[in-house]
């Protein structure tokens, strides 16, 4: 039993990683532009095509077309911003168009996913040498190792870039507050597509490590991933990237373990009890604002 | 020229209400123009639409000689113009020094400089030993002082001050008066909206009173003293 254990709380540490990347991107998203992005878990599972495209006709293996996917997914979320966004703000209720207009995009990307390879869940075909190590007496996948590693990597240097640079700096500005981030001379319209650029960067890398780490992923995927998302930023706090990084590793532990323990229907909705319980509770989430200090 | 506002016939309505109603002045560099007025009389949505807050519905605003009515508000505090609120709008969970980097983001200098000139300004406005500090910790009188050394970071040429004073300690607000007093010597255009008519009237060159979203009268601090229309709407008896 304390093996099992043991191997949940592995498994949840790295999973939870990947649900701190989700949580990340949507945190920093919706605390500069105050857009609840539905779309994000369709670019996600965007994300692990494009590794399964990169994998079956170039042969490239997934650690080495997430660079790839997050310069390119980056630049699509710079062009989909000035497209998409600014003009919300004519609009005469601009929070309630973004929710459709996501909504709008989320379901536009599922069915162009779903025209380009059918319903068909897919995996790609990828084996580490050696499949697994063994670290005591917990087994762990070796591919799940590496995206543990890509994950610690891209939270230092989302650290770095966030409390280090002025750009970084202006966007925690923007976060605390939009209009004296303005007033003071920065152009938010541009912050606002670096951070719906990197958000989508980010989303794009983490779609490479879910086609990783999990065992397969079709068009109708992303909105289990927007949803897991909505939970580890509403733990976190919203607009708090630091809690979001901290929920998603206490959602994903939180989960492997209610498997361990529960029966599989239970440890399904365990998310969702986490998620009422909170809002019920603490509505400013688990790390309020304490965790950017 | 250099730090010259003009606001010419300014308008904003917000459906029904008309909050500004054909404003107009005009303050130099090296002068601080009082803005006075009741609560509701339009002195905070008129630097709301100087700032580019607001878009007002007709009228212009040039500073330094450029037409900047409806530019947004990025574009005019490039233009030199900078502001500070009745409640301070600090970023709570930075560092002072952060809050103050802030403003300087495009600006082609050296992190190292940016500091050095950071440093300086908090150490002018005795908040040098609190540098590291997040602004959340700080008092309701040392955030307003915080907004005002972010504001005087990219060096504006028209600095607009909206209640200073309001719930400041007097030895504050004197620290306060000293620094307003150095930003106009220092050559800076400076509006000043005070409920604090003493204040007003100690660092003003030019007083305009407003009521109902019209300047209602303007002039040097004695006219506005003896004004009476300005008696009756906001001075009292």
């Amino acid at each position: 039993m304390s093996i099992l254990i043991l191997n949940g709380l592995v498994n949840g540490l790295i999973v939870g990683a990947i649900y701190a990347m989700l949580g990340l991107s949507l945190s920093l998203l919706y605390g500069v532009l105050r857009v609840v992005n539905f779309a994000h878990g369709e670019l996600v599972i965007a994300g692990s095509f494009a590794a399964y495209v990169l994998f079956s006709v170039a042969g490239l293996p997934p650690l080495a077309s997430a660079p790839i996917a997050a310069v390119c997914f980056f630049l699509f979320g710079w062009l989909a911003y000035y497209l998409l966004i600014p003009r919300l703000s004519r609009s005469d209720d601009p929070e309630t168009m973004s929710f459709l207009l996501m909504y709008g995009l989320s379901i536009t990307l599922a069915a162009a996913m779903l025209l380009a390879f059918g319903a068909d869940s897919r995996s790609i075909d990828y084996e580490f040498n050696p499949v697994s190590l063994a670290i005591g007496p917990v087994y762990i996948a070796t591919a799940r190792l590496y995206a543990l590693g890509v994950t610690i990597v891209i939270t230092l240097m989302m650290g770095w870039f966030l409390f280090r640079t002025l750009p970084g700096k202006a966007l925690r500005a923007a976060q605390m507050n939009r209009e004296a981030t303005q007033i003071v001379g920065v152009n938010i319209v541009r912050l606002s597509a670096l951070a719906f650029a990197i958000a989508s960067g980010i989303a794009g890398l983490t779609g490479v490590l879910i086609a990783l780490v999990f065992p397969a992923f079709n068009p109708f995927s992303g909105a289990e991933y927007s949803i897991i998302g909505f939970i580890v930023i509403v733990l976190g706090g919203l607009g708090n990237p630091v809690g979001a990084l901290i929920a998603g590793i206490f959602y994903g532990v939180a989960e492997q373990m209610a498997s361990v323990f529960l029966p599989q229907a239970l440890a399904q909705i365990v998310g969702f009890a986490i998620l009422v319980g909170t809002i019920l509770l603490r509505p400013t989430g688990l790390f309020g604002w304490r965790a950017m200090r | 020229m250099s730090g010259t506002i003009e606001v010419k016939e300014l308008v904003k309505r917000f459906g029904g209400l008309t909050a500004l109603d054909g404003v107009g002045f005009s303050a130099e560099p090296g002068q601080v123009l009082g803005i006075i007025g009741v609560n509701g009389a339009g002195k905070t949505t008129l630097m709301n639409c100087i700032c580019g807050i607001y878009r007002p519905d007709s009228g212009s605003i040039r500073v330094a000689g450029v037409d900047v009515t409806g530019r947004s508000p990025h574009e005019i505090a490039h233009q030199g113009v900078g502001r500070t609120f009745q409640i301070p709008r600090v970023f709570g969970r930075m560092s002072l020094v952060d809050n103050l980097l802030v403003p300087v983001l495009d600006r082609k200098l050296p992190d190292r400089q940016l500091l050095e000139q950071a440093e300086a300004v908090l150490e002018q406005m005795r908040l040098i030993d609190l540098r590291h500090n997040h602004a959340d910790e700080l008092s309701g009188g040392q955030q307003k002082l915080l907004e005002m050394a972010r504001m005087l970071m990219p060096d504006p040429k028209v600095v607009m001050l909206d209640e200073p004073f309001a719930g400041v300690h007097p030895q504050l607000c004197r620290f306060m008066i000293e620094q307003i007093e150095s930003m106009r010597d220092g050559g800076k255009t400076v509006l000043l909206i005070s409920h604090d008519l003493t204040s007003i009237y100690r660092l003003s060159n030019t007083v305009i009173a407003m009521n109902q979203g019209k300047v209602i009268a303007s002039g040097g601090v004695a006219d506005i003293r003896s004004n009476q229309q300005v008696i009756e709407a906001y001075l009292g008896d």
